[in-house]
C-alpha cells in the first residue's frame, strides 16, 4: 500500500519537442529535480502521471516514453485547456510538478512471445508510443514476435514523433505503416481511416496476435467493430481511456465507470472488460 | 470493556480536566443568519452541548475539513490547537458508520493511502453516543445501522436523564475513566432492552439486493423521472456524511503556491467535463444515478457495507424535497418488475 500526501514532485523541463506543423502538440522530456528520486523512479508503458503547473492546475498525461531510459521520461501535451495551455508557455530549464506513476498499465508481462499490432490515432499514439518504444528497445526486441504498426493522422501536418520513425522502421521484423483521412499532394504513404487498412495494409491473420489501439473514441470504435469482424477475440485488443481526474488514486470521485475507476483500476482495459462495464464514458 | 455511570456535573468536571489536554469537538447551537444550526465546534462550555437532537452536520468537516491545506496540517482552522488530540464528543452510530466509510476508503485501501487524511484520523478520539429517538427523516435502521449502540467508538455514551453511562470499547483509554464510579452491568442491560422497545422504527421499508446491480440499473429509466427538479446545487452532498469527493485547488502563484484540497459535488455539471468539453455525465440523471450508486453499488462493490448511512440529512436539506428514499423504492420497484417479466 502506498501513502501519498497528493502533493507534486519538482520536475525540470530539458527538453520541448514541437510536434505537429502546426504546433498543437509538444512533447517534454523531463527529469526530476531529486537525482535521487529520478534513479528510483520507475513505471510501466501505459501508466500515467499528474502534472502540475504550480499556481495553476494538474491534468494527466501518459508516459510517452519507455521505462528503459532511467534518465527523464517523457510526456506529449495537446493544448486544450488551462494547464495545457500554461505547460504550453513553458519554456527548456522551466520547473513542473509530477507525481506517479498510476493506474494499471499495458499487460507487458502477458504479451511476450506474441505478435503485436499497435493502430494509434493522433495524438492516441502519445501511451502507445511507451509500449512501442519497450517493445523495439534492444534489450526487450527478442521477446516478441511480428511488431506491425499502423499510425493514423488526420493530415501531413498532423504527424508526431517523425524523429522515431527511422529507428521504428529499422528494427527487425517490424513493419510501420502511416496513413492520413485524405489524399494529399506530396503524401506517398496510406490514406483512409485506419480501420479501412487493417485487412489490405496489416498481416492482421497471424496467430496469437495482441492488438493495442489508442485515438478519438470513434476511431477506437470502428477499429474495434473491424477487428470483431474479422473474428479477433475482444480480450485481445486493449485501449486505454482518458477521463478528468483530480487525484489519481480512486479517491476523488470523477473518473468512474460504474464501480470501476479509470485512474486506478485502468487506463488499460481490454475491449472484454469495456464490453462489461456500463456506458459511461 | 469498561463501563461508568456517572451524573452530569460528574461529567462535567471529567470535561473540564479533559479540555486542558484536548480540543473538545461536541455539537452547540450555532445561529447563522436567521437559522439556528447544530453542528460540531470546538467548546469550552459543557453545558452548551445539544445532546437531544440529530446535529444538522456530521462531524466530517473534522477529520475531512471542508477545505484542506495540504502538507501544512490544521493551519488553516484557527479552532484547533495543532499539538492536542481532539475528541468528538456525542457522534451517533450513523455518522460513525459514515467515519467508516472514510476510513475503508482513505486508509484500508488496498492501494492508496491519504496521509493527510490518516493522521486527522490519528488525532481524533471519537466518543459515541446512543440515540434516545428517530428523527423523522431517518432509515438507518432500514440499512442495518443499530442506532442504539455502535462499537466503531472506542468510547460510547448512552445518556439517560442527567445520567452517562460510558462504555469503554478500547482499553488504550480505561485511565482516562478509572477514577469515576462502575456501573452495573444488569442495569445498563435494562436500559438498553429498555431502549430497543421503546425506540421506533422507521416507517421505510425496503427490500433490494446489495450491491445494485450496475447494468441492470443503467438501463433503469428512474433516474430522470427522479431527477427531474434536481437543481444541481450539491446540497446534499455537502450534508451528507460519507459523501467524500474533492477537487484540488492552488493559491498563490509559481513554485511558492499552497495546493488545498477541496469538497467537490458529484452533483455539479462541470464535475466530470474533460478538457476537450466532453461529459460522461452530461445530465441531471446521470449524475443523480451516480450518486445513488455509488453508496448503494460502487462502494459495496469496491469495499464493503453501504455507502449511505440513513442519517436523512439528505432529505432534510433538499430544497427542490428529492427524497432518496423514493429513489430506493422506484429501484426495487424496477427490478421486482423486471425479475416478474
Amino acid at each position: 500500500m502506498v501513502k501519498t500526501d497528493m502533493l507534486p514532485q519538482k520536475a525540470e523541463i530539458l527538453d520541448i519537442t514541437q510536434e505537429t506543423t502546426n504546433l498543437n502538440i509538444k512533447t517534454y522530456k523531463v527529469k526530476f529535480k531529486d537525482d535521487d528520486f529520478q534513479k528510483e523512479f520507475n513505471y510501466k508503458p501505459g501508466q500515467f502521471m499528474m502534472v502540475t503547473i504550480y499556481g495553476v492546475g494538474e491534468a494527466p498525461f501518459g508516459f510517452a516514453s519507455s521505462p528503459t531510459n532511467k534518465d527523464y521520461f517523457e510526456f506529449s501535451v495537446k493544448e486544450v485547456g488551462s494547464v495545457t495551455k500554461e505547460l504550453h508557455n513553458k519554456k527548456i530549464g522551466d520547473t513542473i510538478g509530477i507525481r506517479g506513476p498510476f493506474g494499471n498499465g499495458f499487460p507487458v508481462e502477458t504479451t511476450d512471445g506474441k505478435n503485436i499490432i499497435f493502430i494509434g490515432g493522433g495524438i492516441g499514439l502519445a501511451p502507445l508510443r511507451s509500449l512501442i518504444n519497450y517493445v523495439l528497445d534492444e534489450k526487450n526486441r527478442d521477446n516478441y514476435k511480428r511488431v506491425q504498426l499502423l499510425n493514423a493522422f488526420r493530415s501531413p501536418e498532423d504527424t508526431l514523433y517523425c524523429n522515431d520513425y527511422d529507428r521504428w522502421e529499422s528494427t527487425k521484423n517490424t513493419n510501420v505503416r502511416y496513413t492520413i483521412d485524405e489524399p494529399c499532394e506530396g503524401w506517398s504513404k496510406c490514406v483512409g481511416y485506419p480501420h479501412t487498412l487493417i485487412e489490405d495494409k496489416l498481416e492482421w491473420d497471424l496467430p496469437n496476435t495482441r492488438f493495442f489501439t489508442c485515438g478519438p473514441p470513434i476511431m477506437i470504435k470502428f477499429v474495434t467493430n473491424r477487428l470483431k469482424d474479422l473474428g479477433i477475440k475482444p480480450s485481445e485488443i486493449i485501449t486505454t481511456l482518458e477521463m478528468k481526474m483530480s487525484c489519481g488514486v480512486g479517491k476523488c470521485g470523477r473518473c468512474n465507470i460504474g464501480h470501476y475507476y479509470v485512474c486506478k483500476d485502468g487506463p488499460v482495459f481490454t475491449m472484454e472488460q469495456l464490453g462489461e462495464m456500463p456506458d459511461e464514458y | 470493556m469498561m463501563l461508568k455511570k456517572i451524573n452530569s456535573s460528574q461529567f462535567e468536571k471529567l470535561f473540564n480536566k479533559l479540555k486542558k489536554d484536548y480540543n473538545i469537538a461536541a455539537p452547540i447551537l450555532h445561529q447563522k443568519g436567521k437559522k439556528e444550526l447544530i453542528e460540531y465546534s470546538v467548546i469550552d462550555d459543557f453545558n452548551k452541548i445539544v445532546w437531544d437532537k440529530q446535529p444538522d452536520t456530521s462531524p466530517k468537516n473534522i477529520i475531512f475539513p471542508q477545505n484542506t491545506l495540504l502538507g501544512n496540517d490544521y493551519e488553516e482552522n484557527k479552532e484547533y490547537d495543532n499539538d492536542k488530540i481532539t475528541i468528538v464528543l456525542g457522534v451517533r452510530s450513523c455518522d460513525l458508520a459514515a467515519i467508516k466509510t472514510f476510513d475503508q476508503v482513505f486508509i484500508e485501501d488496498e492501494m492508496y493511502t491519504d496521509q493527510n487524511y490518516q493522521d486527522r484520523r490519528d488525532n481524533t478520539i471519537l466518543v459515541g453516543l446512543s440515540c434516545e429517538q428517530r428523527e423523522e427523516t431517518s432509515f438507518c435502521d432500514v440499512l442495518g445501522i443499530d442506532a442504539i449502540e455502535s462499537d466503531y467508538a472506542p468510547i460510547y455514551l448512552f445518556k439517560d436523564n442527567e445520567i452517562f453511562w460510558i462504555k469503554i470499547n478500547d482499553q488504550k483509554y480505561e485511565s482516562i475513566f478509572s477514577d469515576l464510579p462502575d456501573g452495573n452491568q444488569q442495569d445498563f442491560e435494562k436500559l438498553l432492552n429498555f431502549r430497543r422497545k421503546n425506540f421506533n422504527q422507521s416507517s421505510f421499508d425496503l427490500d433490494i439486493p446489495v450491491p445494485l446491480p450496475e447494468k441492470e440499473i443503467f438501463k433503469s429509466e428512474i433516474w430522470e423521472e427522479m431527477s427531474e427538479k434536481c437543481l444541481s446545487c450539491g446540497v446534499c452532498t455537502y450534508y451528507c456524511p460519507t459523501c467524500y469527493c474533492f477537487n484540488f485547488f492552488w493559491e498563490g502563484e509559481g513554485e511558492d503556491s499552497t495546493k488545498y484540497k477541496n469538497w467537490d459535488s458529484c452533483m455539479f455539471s462541470s464535475y466530470t467535463v474533460h478538457a476537450s468539453g466532453h461529459n460522461p455525465r452530461d445530465s441531471k440523471d446521470k449524475r443523480y444515478r451516480n450518486r445513488i450508486m455509488h453508496k448503494f453499488s460502487y462502494h459495496p462493490l469496491n469495499y464493503e457495507g453501504l455507502g449511505c448511512v440513513g442519517c436523512g440529512r439528505c432529505i432534510d436539506r433538499c430544497p427542490v424535497n428529492l427524497d432518496i428514499r423514493e429513489a430506493l423504492k422506484l429501484t426495487e420497484q424496477f427490478l421486482d418488475e423486471k425479475g416478474g417479466a
